[in-house]
C-alpha cells in the first residue's frame, strides 16, 4: 500500500510540476500579498509617526511674525511635515484646497489675514474680531485620523495665541492700573500680575485660564459638498462595490476557460456565427451582472444606512465605465490563462492585490508615496475616487468625466491585450 | 457518369512552427458519400476537420465545398454543414432540449420549426424521453447521442463528424451509426474520423487512410484490403529472440519487431495455414515458447499496419 500511496505522491507532485503557472501563483500569491498590504497598511498603522508623518499643507495669509513662532511650534509635533511651499512656490489657498480636492493632501491649515494682529487685540469674549484659522479638508479623508492631527495642531495653536494675548493683555492692565502709582506700588502689582501669569502657565485648569482669542473653522475645498463627513457607509459601499465588481474576473475567465475545455467554443465557430458575436454575447451577461450588482451595493447602502448618492448620471458613468474595465481584465485573464487552476489564482490574486493597491483596503493618502503612485496604475483607485467624487464631495458629471475616461482607458487596454493572446479553441 | 464533387482539398497544409501537421493533403469526397478518415491519433484527422470546419486557418491550400471556395464564403458553408466534435461539446447545466434549442438558434432556427426539429433529432438518438433533464445527469453513452444530435439540427448538407463513438456502450454506438447511417441514405454526405476500423470497414463507401499528416491510401475498403491486406500474425515470445530465429521466421512472410527486446513480432504473410503449420514446427523444434498468439485476417487494421508498421492504436 506504501508503494502505491509514493506513487501517488509522485504522480500528484509531477502534475503540479507540469503546470508551472498554477504552481508559480500558490508560491507568488502570499509573496505578493505580504508585500502588498504590509507596504499598503504600513500607513495605517505608522501614519501620523515620526517615521511616516502626515503632510498638511499651510497657507499663510497673515504673513506676520506670530504665524512664524505658531508654526515653529507646531513642527515640533512628532508625525506631521509642514508643507509651505510645492514645486518652490509658497502656497495659495487656491492651489492648496486643489491638493486636498486630488485626494494628494489631507489636510490644509490656513491662517486668515490679521491672525496675528488680531490676536494682540482680541478680547476675551468676542469672536468677531478674534483671529481665525481655517481647517480645509477633503470630506473623503478617514476622520479619526482628521481629528487627531486637527486636535494636535489646535492645541499648539490655542497655546501660542493665549500667550501672546496674555501678555498683550497684562501689559495693557499693567499700564492702566498702575498709572499715576509710586514706583513701590508699581512693583507690588507686578508681583501680583507676574504670579497669575506664572499660575497660568503652569497648567492652570481652563476655566481659570481663559479661552485662547482663536477661532478654528474646519470647511471642505470651495465646490466641495461642506458640513457633512463621510459615514462609514459611505467609505465602505463604493470601495467594496468595486471590490465585489472585480471578482466578476473569476467567473468570466472560467467560463471562458470552461467553453475551450468543453470544445463548445469548437462547435459554435463551425456555426455561421462571427467570433465578434460570439465574444461579445458571451462578455455581455457578465457586463450586466456587474451593473446590477452595483445597483444592488448602493441600493443596499441607501435602503439600509440612508447614504446620500448624489448625482445620478454621474454615478450612471462611472458605474459602466467601471464594469467595462472590469470585464476587460476577465477577458485577459481568460486569455492569459491555460488551465482552470492558473486562471482561480490568478483572479484571485488580481482581485484582491489590485483591491489593496487601489485603496479599497487603505486610504491612498495615508500609503507611501511608491504605493499611492502604484495605486494610479489600477482603475480600483480611479473608480474610487469617482465614486467618493459624487458620493462625498457632492461633485456632478462633469468633474467626474476624467475618472469614467480613466477607467475606459483601462478597459480599452485590457480588451486590446486581450484581443491579441485570446484564442477560443486549447 | 462522375459522382458530383461535394468537398474538394488540394494541397492542403499546416503547420504549427515547425511541426507539419497536415502535408499536402489532397482528396475528392462526392455528394451523399459515407466517407471515412483513418488513421492513428495525431495522423492529422482533427487538424483537417479544423480547417474544414473554418476553426483553423490552413497554411496553405485550397479547399472547395458544394462548389464554393470555404475561405471567401465560409458562413454561407457553414450554415449547410453540421459538426460533432469528439469533446462533448454542449451545457451540461442545461437539459438536453435547452441546448438543442440554444444551438438551433445560432444557426437561425426560430419558433416551430426550431420545436419540431429539436423533437426529431432528439428522438433520432433515442433522447426524446430524456428531453428535459439536465445533460449533466446523463451517462457518457446519452452524452454522444446529444453531441450527435446537435450537429442534426439544421438538417446540414454535409456531416463532419470526429470520433463520435469514442467511449461509448455498444448500445449508443450501434444507436449513433445507425443514426448516421440513415442520415446518409436521406442524402447527407457524410465526412467521418475514426480509429475503429470495423466502423469505417462497416459503414464507409470510401476511406482515406492518414498517417504523420499524409495520405498514404485512398479507395473503398474492400479494393484497400484487396491491395494491401495480408494477414497478420501477432506473436509475443517469452524470452527474447535472437536474429536466427527471426530470419528464419521471414521465410514464412514480412517480420516486423516491434520492441527493443525482439519479443513482440508481427508477421505479415498471404499465407496464414502454411506459416502457421511452419511457425507451430519452429516452436517444436527449436523449443520457442510464445506468450501470446493471434491471427488477424486482412482488414483494415491489417492494411495500415502493413502500409505503416504500425498499428491504429499505437
Amino acid at each position: 500500500m506504501i508503494q502505491q500511496i509514493v506513487a501517488i505522491i509522485a504522480k500528484e507532485l509531477r502534475v503540479l510540476w507540469r503546470d508551472r503557472q498554477a504552481l508559480t501563483l500558490l508560491f507568488m500569491m502570499p509573496v505578493f500579498f505580504i508585500l502588498v498590504m504590509s507596504f499598503a497598511l504600513e500607513g495605517v498603522f505608522e501614519a501620523g509617526s515620526k517615521g511616516r508623518p502626515i503632510g498638511v499643507l499651510v497657507v499663510d495669509e497673515d504673513k506676520g511674525a506670530l504665524v512664524e513662532q505658531t508654526l515653529a511650534d507646531v513642527r515640533r509635533l512628532e508625525g506631521l511635515t509642514l508643507i509651505e511651499t510645492i514645486d518652490g512656490m509658497t502656497l495659495t489657498r487656491e492651489r492648496a484646497e486643489q491638493l486636498v480636492q486630488k485626494g494628494k493632501y489631507p489636510l490644509v491649515l490656513l491662517f486668515e489675514k490679521g491672525f496675528s494682529e488680531r490676536i494682540c487685540k482680541a478680547p476675551k469674549d468676542s469672536t468677531e474680531e478674534m483671529a481665525t484659522v481655517q481647517f480645509v479638508s477633503d470630506p473623503a479623508t478617514n476622520v479619526q485620523l482628521l481629528a487627531s492631527v486637527k486636535g494636535a495642531i489646535r492645541s499648539v495653536i490655542e497655546r501660542r495665541a493665549f500667550l501672546e494675548n496674555l501678555t498683550h493683555r497684562l501689559k495693557k492692565e499693567f499700564e492702566t492700573s498702575t498709572a499715576g502709582l509710586p514706583a513701590l506700588a508699581k512693583d507690588l502689582v507686578n508681583l501680583s500680575a507676574g504670579k497669575r501669569f506664572d499660575r497660568i502657565l503652569s497648567g492652570a485648569p481652563p476655566e481659570e485660564r481663559g479661552q485662547a482669542p482663536v477661532v478654528f473653522i474646519s470647511t471642505t475645498p470651495q465646490g466641495v459638498r461642506p458640513g457633512r463627513r463621510p459615514t462609514a457607509t459611505e467609505q465602505n459601499v463604493p470601495a467594496y462595490t468595486i471590490f465585489g465588481v472585480f471578482f466578476i474576473v473569476l467567473t468570466l475567465a472560467s467560463s471562458f476557460i470552461q467553453e475551450k475545455k468543453d470544445g463548445t467554443f469548437q462547435r459554435l465557430l463551425a456555426a455561421p456565427l462571427p467570433p465578434i458575436a460570439l465574444l461579445l454575447g458571451k462578455l455581455f451577461p457578465y457586463y450586466l451582472v456587474n451593473l446590477i450588482q452595483i445597483v444592488l451595493m448602493f441600493a443596499v447602502g441607501v435602503i439600509f444606512f440612508g447614504i446620500k448618492l448624489g448625482s445620478l448620471p454621474a454615478l450612471i458613468v462611472v458605474s459602466l465605465a467601471l464594469a467595462a474595465a472590469a470585464n476587460g481584465l476577465g477577458l485577459l485573464v481568460a486569455a492569459l490563462g491555460k488551465t482552470e487552476a492558473q486562471v482561480d489564482g490568478f483572479s484571485v490574486l488580481l482581485a484582491i492585490t489590485l483591491a489593496a493597491l487601489g485603496g479599497m483596503m487603505v486610504p491612498t493618502f495615508i500609503m507611501p508615496d511608491v504605493m499611492k503612485t502604484i495605486s494610479l496604475f489600477t482603475p480600483h483607485a480611479w473608480a474610487l475616487a469617482g465614486y467618493h467624487d459624487i458620493i462625498i464631495r457632492g461633485l456632478g458629471l462633469r468633474q467626474v468625466v476624467f475618472e469614467a475616461e480613466v477607467l475606459l482607458g483601462f478597459a480599452c487596454l485590457f480588451f486590446v491585450l486581450a484581443l491579441w493572446r485570446f484564442r477560443f479553441t486549447e | 457518369m462522375r459522382p458530383e464533387s461535394m468537398v474538394t482539398i488540394e494541397n492542403l497544409r499546416k503547420c504549427y512552427g515547425e511541426t507539419e501537421a497536415v502535408k499536402g493533403l489532397d482528396l475528392e469526397i462526392f455528394r451523399g458519400e459515407f466517407f471515412g478518415l483513418l488513421g492513428p491519433n495525431g495522423a492529422g484527422k482533427t487538424t483537417t476537420f479544423g480547417i474544414l470546419t473554418g476553426l483553423i486557418e490552413p497554411t496553405e491550400g485550397h479547399i472547395s465545398i458544394n462548389g464554393f471556395d470555404l475561405l471567401l464564403r465560409p458562413r454561407k458553408l457553414k450554415a449547410r454543414m453540421g459538426f460533432v466534435p469528439q469533446s462533448f461539446a454542449f451545457y451540461p447545466t442545461l437539459t438536453a432540449r435547452e441546448n438543442a434549442a440554444f444551438f438551433g438558434r445560432i444557426y437561425g432556427l426560430r419558433g416551430r420549426s426550431l420545436t419540431d426539429r429539436i423533437h426529431v433529432v432528439l428522438e433520432t438518438v433515442g433522447l426524446k424521453d430524456r428531453s428535459e433533464q439536465q445533460v449533466a445527469t446523463f451517462s457518457n453513452g446519452m452524452k454522444r447521442r446529444l453531441n450527435l444530435a446537435l450537429g442534426l439540427l439544421h438538417e446540414p448538407d454535409l456531416l463532419i463528424l470526429d470520433e463520435p463513438t469514442v467511449g461509448v456502450d455498444t448500445q449508443s454506438r450501434n444507436a449513433i451509426l445507425e443514426s448516421l447511417e440513415a442520415l446518409n441514405r436521406s442524402g447527407v454526405t457524410v465526412l467521418y474520423a475514426t480509429h475503429y476500423i470495423e466502423e469505417a470497414q462497416r459503414f464507409c463507401h470510401r476511406v482515406a487512410i492518414l498517417d504523420y499528416g499524409k495520405l498514404i491510401a485512398l479507395d473503398t475498403p474492400g479494393v484497400l484490403i484487396q491491395k494491401f491486406g495480408r494477414s497478420l500474425i501477432r506473436i509475443e515470445f517469452q524470452e527474447v529472440s535472437d536474429e536466427t530465429l527471426l530470419r528464419e521466421m521471414e521465410r514464412f512472410g514480412s517480420v516486423r519487431v516491434l520492441d527493443d527486446q525482439k519479443r513482440k513480432i508481427h508477421l505479415e504473410t498471404d499465407h496464414t495455414e502454411n506459416a502457421l503449420k511452419s511457425l507451430l514446427a519452429l516452436r517444436e523444434g527449436r523449443g520457442v515458447l510464445f506468450k501470446t498468439f493471434d491471427i488477424v485476417e486482412p482488414n483494415l487494421e491489417t492494411v495500415f499496419v502493413h502500409l505503416t508498421g504500425r498499428s491504429l492504436r499505437d
